[in-house]
Order: C-alpha cells, then sequence, then structure tokens
C-alpha cells in the first residue's frame, strides 16, 4: 500500500519536473505572465484609478472586488459549516 | 556539467515546490491519522502558494507597493515592480485553504467523538462492527452469494 502511493507520488512529481522545464526561468523579465500587458496596466493605473499605492490592495478590492466578495462567501460558508458540526445539541 | 548546475539553479524554485508537493501528496495517500492528512493537504497547499509567487518574481524588482521619488510623487515608470495579479490570487487561495482546513478539523472532531478515534482503519474496523450491512465490502460479498 505504502509502495503504490510512493510510486503515485514519484510518477506526479517527474512529470512535473517534465513540464517544468519549460517554464521560465525564475526572475525572467521576459516571461509570460510578466510581459502580459494586464500587468503593466494594474501598475501604471492602479494609483488614479483606485487611489491606492498598494498594488495588490488595489487589484484585489477593485478589479477583482467580485472575486472577493466570493471569498467572503467561501470564510462564511465555512464559518456555518464549522458552527452547524461542532454545537451541542439539546436533543 | 555546469549547465546542469546552471539548469538547477535558474529553475530551483520549482524543484522546491515539486519536492514540497511530493511530500504533501505522499502525507495525503499513506497516512491514515485523519489529522496528518490535513497537515499533508496544506503542505500541498503551500507547494502551490510558492510556485504562484514564484511566478511573480522579477530580476531586481520590489513589492508591488508604490514607493515615492526624491521629490515626494509616485515612482511608477522608474521603479521595477514584481507582478501584482500571483499575489492577489495567492491571498485568495489562502482564505480558501483555510476555510476549508477549519471545516476538515471540525469534521475530525465529529468523527473522535463518534468513532473514539482519528485511524483510518480503526474507524473502518469499527463501522463494519457497528453497521455490517451498510460496509461496501460486505454488500458486495452479499450481492455475490445471491
Amino acid at each position: 500500500m505504502k509502495i503504490a502511493a510512493l510510486l503515485a507520488v514519484i510518477l506526479a512529481g517527474g512529470m512535473l519536473i517534465y513540464a517544468g522545464q519549460d517554464l521560465p526561468a525564475f526572475g525572467d523579465p521576459n516571461s509570460p505572465s510578466y510581459q502580459h500587458p494586464i500587468t503593466e496596466y494594474y501598475i501604471n493605473n492602479s494609483l488614479t484609478e483606485s487611489g491606492v499605492e498598494n498594488i495588490v490592495t488595489a487589484v484585489l478590492a477593485n478589479y477583482r472586488g467580485y472575486d472577493t466578495l466570493g471569498e467572503t462567501a467561501v470564510i462564511f460558508t465555512a464559518g456555518m459549516a464549522v458552527l452547524l458540526l461542532l454545537r451541542r445539541r439539546e436533543i | 556539467m555546469n549547465g546542469i548546475f546552471e539548469f538547477i539553479a535558474a529553475e530551483f524554485n520549482y524543484w522546491i515546490y515539486v519536492t514540497l508537493m511530493m511530500i504533501g501528496f505522499y502525507a495525503m495517500i499513506a497516512k491514515k491519522n485523519l489529522i496528518k492528512k490535513v497537515i499533508g493537504a496544506n503542505i500541498f497547499q503551500t507547494a502551490i502558494f510558492l510556485f504562484y509567487i514564484s511566478l511573480a518574481e522579477v530580476e531586481g524588482g520590489t513589492a508591488p507597493i508604490l514607493m515615492h521619488g526624491h521629490d515626494g510623487a509616485h515612482a511608477v515608470h522608474e521603479v521595477i515592480y514584481v507582478n501584482p495579479l500571483p499575489h492577489v490570487l495567492i491571498l485568495t487561495a489562502i482564505v480558501v485553504s483555510v476555510s476549508t482546513t477549519a471545516v476538515a478539523l471540525a469534521l475530525i472532531i465529529k468523527i473522535y467523538q463518534v468513532y473514539g478515534s482519528i485511524e483510518e482503519d480503526v474507524i473502518l474496523a469499527y463501522r463494519k462492527q457497528l453497521a455490517p450491512e451498510f460496509s461496501e465490502h460486505a454488500r458486495q460479498k452479499q450481492e455475490g452469494e445471491q
């Protein structure tokens, strides 16, 4: 059983290492994620459009506000699940 | 030989993330203790966070918080900032990770209250003894006999 688990893990790791050879090097300025126009847009326009110096905050609360709204829904659901699981029942 | 070292050094973040992912994956599959499974899931998630944050890194870049120049104005074009988008995605992912961990631990508390153990094999044996008709193995055996 443990041998099978180890084999599965090594297989998955080998596949990731094989696929990782096509990824850009660490800190490469020409990587596709940094060359994408949205990165430049966020850095150049976040201050004028949202008035926050921290670009991460601007993207989180302004450009991706609905994402953050869904995130709060996730926290709420998890909190309700924990409360319902752990409350003492009267019966 | 030098080329191999350069290759490993250039992508060391991927090696670390793959190693962490393998450790977490193995803990999730092979460990019988439910708490250890949750710890494995957390290590797995941390590996993914590390992968995303390392994708955001740019050589000579600084944290994506706008800096002030000498004249007090914001230095938007003069400074290299790292990619802010993976940071935002991982901020969301960390919150989801904390939520799933909380629900998993609450479920484990309930399992411990019912079965008196968090070891997977003990729980399965107890279930089989408690209610053999609900055991998947017993039902298949019964269907085979009929």
